[in-house]
């Protein structure tokens, strides 16, 4: 067997967004890209029958699946495996499910290893960082400051929601540290914004004026509709048509076009998924593909230029101890994700970009040996959005919860503010869909009710009476980078390819918990406003419940899995330069969330798709020029 | 129609609050005629034969047929539970002793078909719809739902 396949100017690892970013500007301005996909070949298909054959299977298990988790519709393949939230148990250490969960608290989140990555099952929110954000250490004294700032970032942005395809209202993007200013004169987002649900306009007429008190600190409230990567209509006020790589001025420029904003509908039809339909289900998959995800950029890459290999693990990366450049990827490449035999090869090109994931980027390079860690960073600093829930019912009115995208409204009013310098800041999303998340309704109000006695005309009026009014509000948490929070490997624990499984020791700081507090104390008042009874029960015996000054919390997890190759300003204290290249490796990149030295209160996959921009047009640069 | 399947048409409607028709639209009336059968069925034949019975005595008297059900068909304790679990089944599309097992594999069990849980009845019952299916249509979460207006 030969252990040199072909020659490519990039070497990508991972198709998710961050990938699929950079295999469609690479080729596009004319690179020749190898991807490498550890998941299925008929995920990655692009053919319109096969993709909407494939697409189907995942909807038809969606459908027979009793439990509706995030990874439910799609295969959980052993050759190639991925962490699974119904895997959490409440006391670590335990090493049952893919992630070695060594505690004290279990990482509470789950990705997706399939063609698309986790854009598969995310929700598809995409509100920016705030500037602040990017200055967290000198301006409140926690965590690290990022190498770049907001204004630096704020071109790629623009970049990432024409990619992605932003639904929202410019103008609606106001609180603390956010408003026009943000976005520059006469910006707007490509679509219209997704239409505010029934349920927020109520809390907002409910709660939209009221004062708040915190923490000795008194609070407006604000609403905001939330920006979303998904279809609703083309604004025709927005005026760009395309990404150009600009080869004089070596950037990317968005080129103006004299047509309306072209929709993106799904891989297998362009009419198919061109506004939302009212699914409710996009996480964990949107029937017709109106929310974005990573295929669809990747189906318009040049693919004369794209090789993709599906069913082909990174194992390891290479490197040439003399130059200390990476000399090539180990990969093992699969027939049956059920078998654990595999070919071996290696692959080469010039730059070489790991977009795997954080965790499947730091475990991938903790594998190859002293790969780019010459700060000891790798796989540290791992992060995530603590999400704590809670929920009542409306007293007085039905709002007819489970309808529409899963947020469409959220508070702003913690996201900044001095209140940092104590505790975290908190994005709340208004969520859509009930007490689904945390009690598995709208089941276990008809078993309840079943329990009851109740049945005929009875249970009837009691669902009607009851599911309706239900609503959940979420405090997503910013967690601070802790050395100690990370990503090991250990020969003991190994996947069916013998590939290391991650190994997650993991807790919640002080400055966390003491933001559950606060942010119970503006649930508490809110509820009240909204004319909410509080039902929220947090217990003892649920993963993930911490305390703090004698009350218990529980938390879940975002699916926003950060930190683990932080770029910074010091190679010893930072893993990536602001491009996203090694400090160690000069034609080595690692691009996704893991580069984020915090992660804010937005969802970070706009952010992290704003840096892959930013690296796609560094490694074009430097595959123009000598590497340095 | 076969008389089986006529008699657990009628005593499902008074289970679940939705009328024959309403059932029949669903097009699982079968698929749950047989895995109720099939779940409990030392108990299948006995449960049936108390059915028509309760069904005769209630006379099409609602509040009489109600009665009669609570005491003699829905406590968990009788036919080993089979009222409250056709109940459970037309609402959810779930068999629950086979979810809800001790040691029932959260990533694997599933409902009692795709097919099932799309036309689980406590979405029609929120007035809202199966995540996923019967999708009402852009913009329409933005309004009342429609079987409200």
């Amino acid at each position: 067997m030969s252990n040199r396949l072909h020659e490519f100017d990039v070497v990508i690892v991972g198709s998710g967004i961050a990938g699929a970013v950079l295999a469609r500007t690479l080729t596009q301005a004319g690179k020749s890209v190898l991807m490498l996909e550890a998941g299925l070949q008929s995920g990655m298909a692009f053919d319109p029958e096969a993709a909407y054959a494939n697409y189907q299977s995942y909807l038809q298990t969606f459908y027979e699946k009793a439990n509706k988790a995030t990874n439910g519709p799609y295969p959980d393949l052993p050759d190639a495996p991925s962490p699974d939230v119904l895997e959490i148990k409440p006391s670590t250490p335990y090493d049952t499910g893919y992630l070695v969960q060594m505690g004290p608290q279990p990482f509470a989140s789950d990705c997706l290893r399939a063609p698309g990555g986790t854009t598969l099952h995310w929700l598809g929110n995409v509100p920016r960082m705030l500037p602040n954000d990017f200055r967290l250490k000198s301006r409140y004294g926690h965590g690290v400051d990022w190498p770049i700032d907001y204004e630096t970032l704020q071109p790629y942005y623009e970049l990432a929601e024409f990619e992605i395809g932003v639904s929202g209202d410019v103008a609606a993007q106001v609180g603390p540290d956010m408003g026009p200013q943000n976005y520059g004169t006469g910006y707007v987002f490509p679509m219209r914004q997704i239409p505010q649900s029934y349920q927020d306009q109520v809390w907002m007429r409910n709660a939209g004026p009221a004062q708040l008190e915190v923490e000795g600190r008194s609070y407006t409230l604000g609403f905001a509709s939330m920006p979303q990567g998904r279809n609703s209509e083309p604004n025709p006020d927005y005026p760009y048509g395309a990404i150009h790589w600009n080869a004089g001025l070596r950037r990317f420029e968005l080129a103006p076009s004299k047509h309306i904003y072209r929709v993106v509908g799904s891989v297998w039809s362009p009419y198919t998924g061109e506004r939302c339909e009212g699914n409710a289900a996009c996480v964990p998959m949107c029937p017709v593909q109106a929310k974005y995800n990573a295929l669809k950029t990747l189906s318009r890459a040049d693919h004369d230029r794209l090789t993709i290999r599906t069913q082909s693990v990174a194992s390891r990366v290479l490197v040439d101890a003399a130059t200390q450049e990476v000399s090539g990827i180990e990969v093992k490449t699969y027939r049956n994700p059920d078998d654990p035999s595999h070919g071996l090869h290696v692959v080469t090109g010039r730059i070489y970009v790991l977009a795997a994931g954080a965790l499947e980027n730091a475990k991938l390079l903790l594998a190859s040996g002293k790969v780019a860690n010459s700060s000891d960073q790798v796989g540290r600093n791992l992060m995530d959005h603590l999400v704590m829930l809670t929920w009542g019912l409306f007293d007085d009115e039905k709002v007819y919860s489970y309808r529409g995208p899963g947020c469409t409204t959220y508070i702003p009013t913690f996201r900044d503010g001095e209140f940092r310098s104590e505790f975290s800041a908190w994005i709340s999303p208004l969520d859509n869909w009930g007490w689904s998340w945390p009690t598995f309704a709208p089941g276990t109000d008809v078993s309840d009710a079943i329990g009851q006695g109740l049945f005929g005309r009875d249970l009837r009026h009691r669902i009607g009476d009851v599911v309706p009014r239900q609503a959940l509000l979420h405090f997503e948490v910013e967690q601070l980078p802790q050395a100690s929070n990370r990503v090991t490997i250990d020969p003991r624990y190994v996947d069916a390819l013998g590939n290391p499984r991650p190994v997650i020791h993991y807790d919640v700081s002080d400055y966390e918990r003491k933001a559950f507090a606060a942010a119970k104390c503006a649930s508490d008042q809110i509820l009240c406003k909204a004319r909410i009874t509080d039902h929220t029960l947090y217990k003892p015996t649920d993963a993930n419940h911490v305390t703090w000054k004698g009350r218990g919390y529980t938390f879940w997890g975002a699916g926003h899995i950060v930190g683990t190759h932080r770029m910074g300003s010091d190679a010893r204290t930072s893993v990536v330069k602001p491009t996203q290249q090694s400090w160690d490796h000069p034609n080595l990149y690692l691009v996704g969330c893991g580069s984020m030295p915090t992660v804010g209160t937005s969802n970070p996959t706009l952010t992290m798709t704003a840096l892959s921009f930013m690296a796609a047009q560094d490694i074009l640069c430097k595959l123009d020029a000598p590497l340095r | 129609m076969d008389h089986d399947l006529a008699l657990f048409l009628d005593l499902s409607a008074h289970l679940t609050g939705f009328d024959v028709v309403e059932l029949q639209g669903t097009g699982m009336a079968e698929t749950y005629l047989n895995a109720a059968a099939m779940g409990i069925p030392k108990e299948w034949r006995a449960f049936l034969d108390r059915a028509a019975m309760v069904l005769r005595e209630g006379g099409g008297d609602a509040a009489r047929t109600h009665a009669l059900i609570a005491r003699e068909l829905f406590p968990k304790a009788l036919f080993g539970g089979l009222a409250q679990n056709i109940t459970f089944m037309w609402y959810s599309g779930q068999w629950a002793p086979t979810v809800d097992a001790s040691g029932a594999d959260l990533a694997t069990v599933t409902n009692i078909s795709a097919q099932a849980y799309v036309q689980g009845l406590m979405w029609t019952a929120a007035h809202a719809h199966p995540p996923g299916a019967k999708q009402p249509g852009f913009a329409s979460w933005a309004q009342l739902p429609v079987s409200v207006r």
